[in-house]
C-alpha cells in the first residue's frame, strides 16, 4: 500500500508532463500556422504539422483522463479538508486547468485537424493551450509550496495570485454552476453547430 | 552547432535542480526524533557538521511539575537563500523516542506558540536567534538530560550538504516538589488566540490562591500589570488583543501564601483567523469556473469557425461598384457614346479599343475566346 499523496504526486506527473507535451505540440501547430516561413518553412510542413497536432490531442486526452484521479488523490491527500487559501486556491486553478483543457480537446475533436488551417482558430487553440498550461503549472505548484514551501514559480517572473483566496458562498457558487451548465446547453443545441472543417 | 546548443541546454537543466537540495522550503514544526529520525542532515553521505555555535542556556535545578524555560541561541552558522533554520529540543539522540515527552517533560510552549519539540525560524541578519521552550518537568525526581539540534542549508552549498548539530547534553536534576508549591496545572497550556481577539485569557494553576500577570510587547523593557480575576486555581488574564506580526509575552506568578513563584515568560500565541472556506465550496467553485470557460471557448470556437448555415457578408454594392463601367469623360452622353466610340479590331477578335481610355474591353455581342 502507498499513501494517497505518494499516489497523488505521480498522477500528477503524468498529467503535467502530457499535458507540457500537448502545449508545445499546439503552440507549434499555432505558430506554424501564423507564421508558415518561420524555421525556413519545416515547422509548417505537412509531416510535422500532422505530427504536432495528433501529438497535443493525445496529451491533451490523456492528461485530462488522468485530472480527475489527480485531483481526486489530492483531496483524499489533504483529508478533504481545505484549511487554508493555498490549498483553496489549487482547487479553483484545476477547475480552470480542466475547463481550458477540455475546450481544447473539444475545439480540436468537433473542428478537426482542418483547425490549424484558420488563422483566427489556431491562434485560440494555442492560447487556449498556453493558458491551460499556466492553471496547470499553478496548481502543480501549489503542490509543492504546500509541500516543499517552494517551487519553480519562485523563481519565475509569473505568479498568479495563491496566498489569498477569493472564497464565494456555495450558493452563489451552486448558481454559477448551474449558469455554466446551461451557457453550455445553449452553445451545443442552441448556438451555431461547428462543423468539421475539410483539409486542403 | 543545434545539437551542442540542446546539450548545453540540458547540462544548465541539470544544474539547477542540482542546486534544490533536501527541503530547502523546510518542512514545518512538528514532532520529530533526532535527525528526524533519519533524513538528509543525518545521513553521513549527504551532510556535514554545521559550522554554526549552539548555546543552552537551562535552569540545573527543577522541580518536579513545575514550569522551567529552555533557552537555545544559535549563531554563527552558514544559512540557505530563506534563511531558514531548524532547532530540535531532545531527551536523547537515538533517532527513536527522542521528544522529550519521551522522557517525561510536557512542552507548555515552543518558541512559535506552538507545543513542538521541532520548529522553524528564520534567522535576522544578525546571524544569531535565541529561542525558549517552556517546559513543566517530569513529575518523576531524577537525573534528565536535554539536547539540542539544529539543521539548515547554505548558500552557495556546491556539494549540496545538509548541515546540522547536536550540542552536549545539559543535565538537569529533577527534585520533588515541595508540598504546597503553587505553579501551573499540570494539564493547562497556554491558549492559541485568533488575531484581534481580545477575549480573556485563562490560566489554570494548582495551590494557588493568588495571581499576578504582567505583559509587554516583544521588543518592550518595562512590563505592564495585567487585569486578573478568577478564584479556584482558574484565572482570566485580560491581555490586549495581538494584530499583525506583533507579539506579547506575558510572565505569570503563582502565590498561596506560604510561597510566590515565577513562572517563566510565555507568549500570546496567535494564528490566523480560521480559513473559511470548504471542500465542497471550492469543488462546486472549481467546476463552475470550468464549465463557463468551455462555454465561453466553444462559442468563439463556433463563431471563427466557418459553419453551414453561416450568413456570409452581402458585398454585392462593393462588387457591382468595381465592375461597372468607368465613369463617361464630361460632355459625353454615358450609354450611347461608350460602345459607339469602341473601335473593333481585326486582329484581336473578341476585344474592342476604347479610344478615350486607351484600353481593351470585351466585346459583349462577341465574348474573346477563353472568356479572357
Amino acid at each position: 500500500m502507498f499513501g494517497a499523496a505518494t499516489f497523488h504526486a505521480a498522477m500528477a506527473e503524468v498529467v503535467v508532463g502530457s499535458m507540457m507535451l500537448a502545449t508545445l505540440c499546439a503552440m507549434g501547430c499555432a505558430i506554424a500556422t501564423i507564421f508558415p516561413n518561420i524555421a525556413g518553412g519545416r515547422l509548417s510542413s505537412d509531416r510535422v504539422m500532422v505530427t504536432m497536432d495528433k501529438a497535443s490531442i493525445a496529451g491533451a486526452l490523456l492528461g485530462l483522463m488522468f485530472m480527475p484521479i489527480a485531483a481526486l488523490s489530492g483531496s483524499f491527500a489533504a483529508d478533504n479538508v481545505v484549511n487554508n487559501a493555498l490549498l483553496y486556491n489549487k482547487f479553483v486553478y484545476t477547475g480552470l486547468a480542466f475547463g481550458f483543457w477540455a475546450s481544447f480537446v473539444i475545439g480540436r475533436v468537433r473542428l478537426g485537424p482542418g483547425v490549424w488551417q484558420h488563422r483566427s482558430l489556431s491562434a485560440l487553440q494555442g492560447a487556449t493551450a498556453a493558458m491551460a498550461m499556466l492553471m496547470t503549472t499553478m496548481a502543480s505548484s501549489i503542490g509543492g509550496k504546500l509541500v516543499r514551501g517552494e517551487s519553480l514559480f519562485d523563481i519565475m517572473p509569473i505568479w498568479l495570485p495563491s496566498d489569498s483566496a477569493t472564497v464565494l458562498n456555495p450558493i452563489f457558487s451552486a448558481v454559477l454552476l448551474l449558469v455554466g451548465i446551461a451557457a453550455l446547453v445553449v452553445v451545443f443545441r442552441l448556438g451555431p453547430r461547428a462543423e468539421r472543417i475539410p483539409l486542403d | 552547432m543545434r545539437p551542442r546548443v540542446a546539450v548545453l541546454t540540458i547540462i544548465a537543466l541539470l544544474l539547477a535542480t542540482g542546486a534544490s537540495m533536501a527541503n530547502p522550503g523546510g518542512e514545518g514544526d512538528a514532532d520529530r526524533d533526532y535527525t528526524c529520525g533519519g533524513s538528509c542532515h543525518g545521513d553521513p553521505a549527504l551532510s556535514s557538521p554545521s559550522d554554526g555555535t549552539v548555546t543552552v542556556s537551562v535552569n540545573p535545578l527543577a522541580f518536579s511539575g513545575t514550569a522551567t524555560a529552555v533557552h537555545v541561541t544559535a549563531s554563527g552558522m552558514s544559512l540557505s537563500g530563506n534563511r531558514l533554520l531548524g532547532v530540535f529540543l531532545l531527551g536523547s539522540a537515538n533517532g527513536n523516542d527522542d521528544h522529550p515527552e519521551d522522557h517525561g517533560w510536557n512542552i507548555l510552549q515552543d518558541p512559535n506558540g506552538g507545543t513542538r519539540n521541532y520548529v522553524e525560524v528564520v534567522v535576522p541578519p544578525s546571524g544569531s536567534v535565541t529561542l525558549t521552550w517552556v517546559m513543566l518537568a517530569p513529575v518523576q525526581p531524577g537525573i534528565q538530560t536535554l539536547l539540542t539540534e539544529i539543521h539548515h542549508g547554505s548558500s552557495p552549498n556546491s556539494n549540496n550538504w545538509a548541515y546540522s548539530a547536536l550540542t552536549r547534553g545539559y543535565v538537569v536534576d529533577v527534585q520533588p516538589v515541595p508540598e504546597n508549591l503553587p505553579g501551573f496545572a499540570f494539564d493547562w497550556s497556554p491558549e492559541t488566540r485568533v488575531t484581534g481577539d481580545d477575549s480573556p485569557t485563562v490560566i489554570r494553576t494548582r495551590n494557588t490562591t493568588s495571581v499576578s500577570v504582567q505583559w509587554m510587547l516583544e521588543d518592550e523593557w518595562v512590563p505592564h500589570n495585567a487585569e486578573v480575576t478568577g478564584e479556584d486555581d482558574e484565572w482570566h488574564a485580560m491581555l490586549p488583543a495581538t494584530i499583525g506580526d506583533i507579539r506579547i509575552q506575558y510572565q505569570v506568578t503563582t502565590s498561596n501564601g506560604d510561597f510566590s513563584i515565577v513562572q517563566p515568560w510565555l507568549t500570546v500565541a496567535t494564528e490566523p483567523a480560521a480559513f473559511d472556506g470548504e471542500i465542497w465550496g471550492a469543488r462546486i467553485q472549481a467546476l463552475a469556473f470550468g464549465l463557463l470557460i468551455i462555454a465561453f471557448l466553444l462559442s468563439l470556437q463556433a463563431r471563427l469557425s466557418p459553419w453551414e448555415g453561416r450568413q456570409d457578408p452581402d458585398h454585392t454594392e462593393e462588387v457591382e461598384a468595381t465592375e461597372s463601367p468607368p465613369e463617361e469623360p464630361p460632355g459625353l452622353e454615358p450609354a450611347d457614346d461608350y460602345w459607339s466610340r469602341m473601335v473593333p479590331s481585326e486582329e484581336n477578335p473578341g476585344w474592342l479599343w476604347d479610344p478615350v481610355e486607351e484600353e481593351w474591353v470585351a466585346d459583349p455581342n462577341n465574348p474573346p475566346e477563353g472568356g479572357e
